[in-house]
């Protein structure tokens, strides 16, 4: 496991250091990520520990956002005021994108066996 | 012989050290974790949401400030970037198996991303949110660690980023199945890759409870959208008028 880590860690140091110096309005990780998503596809396969890591992470990818997403509590004001405008905006978002995302898979994949 | 601390020495003790609110951070992800598997792995028992309740009423009871917490919280929260890394690995597994698709799968992602912000913030707005609301509602669809992340470059807050993030996923677990159901969507990879788009992780581990192909899709749907509102996002934002 601690391979693993070890990679990803320095990748993301990468991508830390690619944000800082060259692309600032992409996140570090994200450009980390990018760089690992390269570096898989040239090697062609994903190593053992590698994998390892990453499940675990992706299993319980929720844990890591507790501590951001408990900051709710400084906006519940705000929140309640508004309360109508994000639960309407959330729930027509979500079903907006479903549906046109779908269709546009289901056209697109229609035309294709078509021809 | 030792005297017994009296029980607000402890109690300063704890409270100035990392360790309360890692304790307060695990268990109550863990209670959210245990509920959730215990419900069948119901999108409404959600983890996450039941953790943030936990340790929000926890700091309510324990009179201990958000700041504080968040002081001896942000070594989980460093790890979100880590994670943010490691999402390549699914993504390099799903790209693997799908390289046939993938020009219908990319325009589907930015129709449904693009959508997926236009009317958030187009409803948010028009019902008169504020600032900080609409500006949170951007990067919303996009998987949460790095929602938070783009969302923190533009000037958002991150966490009201995380907490719609999560209340979509849940809204998206629950209902997407009824508006694919109503279009007449019928292939798994088409309804997974749709549920991965708008719903993100809670979509994609709902998907992967349903059928294994529709769940490898909304995994995919998922880590694309990450890299693409990474990169499109900033881009976008400066046209889209917010306020």
């Amino acid at each position: 496991m601690i391979p693993g880590l070890v990679q990803i860690l320095l990748w993301q140091g990468a991508g830390e250091l690619a944000s800082h110096f060259l692309l600032p309005s992409i996140p570090g990780p994200v450009l980390g990520l990018v760089f690992l998503l390269v570096f898989l596809n040239l090697r062609g396969r994903v190593p053992e520990n590698l994998a390892l890591v990453s499940d675990t992470f992706s299993q319980h990818l929720g844990l890591l956002f507790v501590p951001a997403a408990t900051g709710v509590i400084l906006f519940l004001p705000q929140l309640r005021e508004h309360a109508w405008a994000v639960v309407l905006a959330l729930l027509g978002s979500v079903l907006l994108t479903v549906a046109v995302t779908a269709l546009v898979l289901k056209g697109l994949s229609r035309k294709a066996t078509h021809e | 012989m030792s005297r017994p601390l009296p029980i607000h020495e402890i109690w300063v003790y704890l409270s100035g050290s990392p360790l309360l609110a890692l304790i307060l951070t695990l268990t109550a992800y863990q209670i959210g974790f245990y509920l959730y598997m215990r419900s069948n792995r119901n999108p409404l028992a959600n983890p996450v949401a039941i953790a943030v309740v936990i340790v929000a009423v926890s700091l309510e009871l324990l009179d201990m400030p958000y700041a504080k917490y968040f002081e001896g919280a942000q070594f989980v929260h460093f790890l979100l970037g880590t994670a943010t890394v490691s999402l390549a690995v699914p993504i390099y597994r799903g790209f693997r198996e799908l390289r046939g698709r993938m020009g219908p799968l990319l325009l589907a992602l930015m129709s449904g991303g693009l959508v997926s912000i236009v009317s958030a913030v187009g409803i948010a707005r028009s019902l008169g949110a504020d600032h900080a609301i609409i500006g949170a509602m951007v990067s919303k669809s996009v998987t949460a660690p790095i929602a938070m992340g783009v969302a923190e470059r533009l000037g958002y807050s991150p966490t009201l980023t995380a907490v719609f993030a999560v209340i979509t996923g849940i809204l998206g677990a629950v209902l997407a199945r009824y508006v694919l159901d109503a279009l007449g969507i019928k292939d798994w990879w088409q309804r997974g890759f749709a549920i991965g788009v708008a719903a993100h992780g809670i979509g994609t581990s709902r998907a992967f409870s349903i059928h294994p192909e529709a769940g490898t899709y909304a995994s995919l749907a998922m880590g694309l959208h990450g890299i693409l509102g990474a990169v499109a996002i900033p881009l976008v934002a400066g046209y889209i008028p917010l306020f």
